[in-house]
């Protein structure tokens, strides 16, 4: 019995390919191509489409060793007189002033580890503005929102629910993770 | 070091600056917990508990609010829930979070989870028509009185002390 044309191809292209390549050939290629899988998500490239946006100029130039400068990680959306040029810390008030109970909540990344933490932005309230230097007077304003949102505003002096209003200074806590949440 | 070192090590995570960043909190919140950070409890308290004169308190109370449909469906349309940035899904476990979580022993037995669905219904009716603090006393003493809500659901609005 003729074998069919469709065979015959079939034939020789398989004695073809095994002419020139071998087992071990393939098992070579298929070992590097293993080897290189997990490097690869290492490449900028990889790396770049893991970023949650671009970065924002306060994050072009955030810093994690000096909290007492506006350009302190934390202080993304800091919008007035830190803490920490007054006595207090950056999530502690001064003595004599204390912590609002109201605040608005957003994140900053810390440069670090590029990860996105919560923060609460709480001003301490209950003396008079401190009469810091120039430098300790901050207007970071990412991902805040205008007035009319004003739960995400900083605009706005966040000395709510104390006896006193009056605006001393601003901290920023930190709370936790805001990404890789837990479903 | 070798390129094949270089290699190995960034494979197994050596290089780089790691030990600062092992420093720093590393709490995780649920996908709901975080929302509700971040879109409520600036005001409400990160356990539902604030200034109760200036904001409603929310721990061991806002399941009472599901005794009536009236008062299910205000939790989702109050202005600051139904115009929230979170989609009907998200708002929709926020709620939960918020009612069966944060208020834990306040929903009456049984009650049901929000879904998507019924809240996604309800955020397009915001309660933007009312006169809010009258619409909420009215609702409060119903829950008062009919119902089993205790009277410190009053305390939201009252003069500060």
């Amino acid at each position: 019995m003729s074998k069919s044309p469709i065979d015959q191809l079939g034939e020789r292209l398989t004695r073809k390919l095994a002419g020139y390549s071998s087992r071990r050939s393939f098992l070579a290629r298929l070992g590097m191509a293993l080897s290189a899988t997990p490097v690869l998500p290492l490449l900028p490239v990889a790396r770049a489409s893991a970023a949650d946006a671009p970065k924002t100029d306060f994050e072009r130039y955030a810093q994690t060793t000096d909290p007492t400068k506006c350009t302190y990680w934390k202080y993304c959306a800091s919008d007035g007189v830190l803490c920490s040029c007054c006595g207090g810390g950056s999530h502690t008030c001064p003595p004599g002033a204390e912590p609002s109970p109201i605040s608005w909540i957003g994140t900053c990344v810390n440069p670090e580890n590029g990860r996105s933490y919560v923060i609460a932005y709480r001003d301490c309230c209950g003396k008079p503005i401190c009469s810091a230097g120039k430098s300790c007077f901050c207007d970071g304003g990412d991902r805040e929102l205008p007035t009319y949102r004003s739960p995400l505003n900083n605009d706005i002096i966040w000395c709510f629910g104390k006896a006193s209003a009056t605006y001393h200074c601003s901290t920023a806590a930190l709370l936790g993770l805001a990404d890789g949440a837990r479903k | 070091m070798t390129w094949i070192a270089r290699c190995a090590a960034m494979t197994l995570g050596l290089l780089g600056s790691a030990a600062p960043a092992a420093q720093m909190p590393t709490a995780e919140f649920s996908a709901p917990q975080r929302d509700y950070i971040l879109a409520c409890a600036g005001c409400h308290g990160l356990h539902g508990v604030s200034n109760p004169h200036l904001v409603p308190s929310l721990q061991g109370l806002a399941g009472y609010f599901l005794d009536l449909p009236k008062g299910r469906a205000y939790l989702s349309r109050l202005p600051n829930v139904a115009f929230s940035t979170l989609s009907d899904e998200q708002l929709a476990a926020v709620l939960n979070y918020m009612v069966f979580e944060i208020g834990a022993g306040s929903a009456p037995p049984g009650a049901r989870p929000y879904v998507a669905a019924e809240v996604g219904q309800w955020r397009k009716r915001p309660l933007t028509e009312v006169t809010l603090s009258a619409y909420r006393r009215q609702l409060v003493e119903t829950l008062i009185r009919r119902y089993r809500a205790p009277a410190a659901l009053r305390g939201y609005g009252t003069d500060l002390p």
